[in-house]
């Protein structure tokens, strides 16, 4: 028995895990540098012995029981929950959502584009009418601010 | 799971007593249902995890919570449950996960928080040394010294051989199962506990 041997048995045999079998025991009795290694690992394993802890508390069981029934009480996550945990699923809907997004965005300009044609269709003084050429003219009402600014404010109330 | 329809807590069928019956074949009768199999296996691994989060976490409110932890997890996983490897194994798996990233998410208040051995937990109202009367006011201090000596060498060790040694030490698992649990080879496990008795051999030799 070589001594690489030994020394991966060496924990579990020092711990008293398992008994050294005849071989090891022979290399014991034959190397001295294993035998030294042996007998600091037994003295050190024994040390660790001292290492003890307490039992659980008396509340462990009681706070157990406790959580165990909260746990049973939450109501079963419905099939389409328990799907959604899947990880392949779950990552599948998310792409197909994250696709469904995209051509969502990505079909906005066309939408816009389609507005000139309703405002078209709208006759001027109506309702209708009106609030297209409210949000047609969106942008020069939101700078109203700047044109206040730059002085322009009697042009306008001059000619509505 | 009907609550209603099991057995009440405690009362366990005595089939299941029977020793040829496995813990991963009770734990299938938990995924059945059977809430008097799931009470077995916590009668039955409480002190074992109790003891494993005990040293591996700093205090002893802290170790109970996570042993509790682990229980609740083995029972939602009920259902998802395959008997693919030892019960004890997938066991293990869940504690270690939840001691590391315990102690991952606790790092930071290391320094700061100061174990004491002695001194009652406010929620569990338990020490994490072991009083013994036996000892005088000397012999205690010494003894005391000793313990918190052994804890902050294994807990200075790096993490893997940290669960190696608890797990070979203080729950007398073998290399094969604590290869499962830390996903490792048996040989790796092997040189891994090897190295880590090492550093405690050289680390504590003041004391032996």
């Amino acid at each position: 028995m070589k001594c690489e041997q030994l020394r991966e048995r060496m924990p579990d045999v020092a711990a008293g895990l398992s008994e050294a079998t005849a071989a090891e025991s022979s290399h014991l009795a034959s190397c001295i540098s294993c035998a030294e290694q042996f007998k600091a690992m037994q003295e050190t394993m024994a040390l660790l012995d001292e290492w003890q802890v307490p039992e659980p508390s008396p509340y462990f069981d009681v706070r157990l029981q406790a959580r165990l029934r909260e746990e049973m009480a939450k109501p079963q996550a419905g099939w389409a929950m328990r799907w959604f945990r899947q990880p392949v699923i779950a990552a599948a809907l998310t792409v197909i959502i994250g696709i469904g997004v995209g051509l969502f965005f990505s079909q906005g300009p066309r939408i816009h584009n389609s507005q000139p044609m309703l405002a078209q269709n709208a006759d001027p003084g109506s309702a209708v009418g009106d609030l297209q050429t409210l949000d047609n003219n969106h942008d020069l009402y939101a700078n109203f601010d700047l044109l206040d600014d730059m002085d322009l404010q009697q042009d306008v109330t001059a000619n509505p | 799971m009907g609550a209603s329809s099991s057995p009440a807590p405690g009362v366990f069928s005595p089939m299941l007593t029977d020793g040829s019956v496995s813990d991963a074949e009770i734990m299938l009768r938990v995924k059945t249902g059977d809430q008097s199999a799931f009470e077995y296996l916590v009668q039955k691994y409480r002190r074992p995890i109790v003891s494993f989060m005990y040293r591996m976490a700093r205090n002893a409110a802290a170790a109970e919570d996570l042993a509790q932890e682990v229980f609740l997890r083995v029972y939602r996983s009920r259902e998802s449950y395959e008997a693919t490897a030892k019960f004890t194994t997938w066991l293990y798996r869940i504690a270690t996960n939840l001691a590391v990233n315990h102690a991952r998410d606790t790092r930071h208040e290391r320094p700061e928080v100061q174990v004491s051995l002695d001194e009652p937990d406010e929620d569990t109202g338990t020490t994490l040394e072991v009083p013994d009367s036996s000892l005088n006011a000397e012999q205690a201090i010494v003894r005391r010294e000793r313990m918190m000596a052994i804890r902050q060498k294994v807990e200075a060790l790096p993490e893997q051989q940290r669960l190696a040694v608890i797990m070979h030490k203080y729950q007398q698992m073998d290399y094969k199962q604590i290869s499962e649990v830390l996903k490792k080879s048996e040989s790796a496990t092997k040189s891994l506990l090897f190295r880590a008795y090492e550093t405690l051999r050289e680390q504590l030799k003041e004391f032996v």
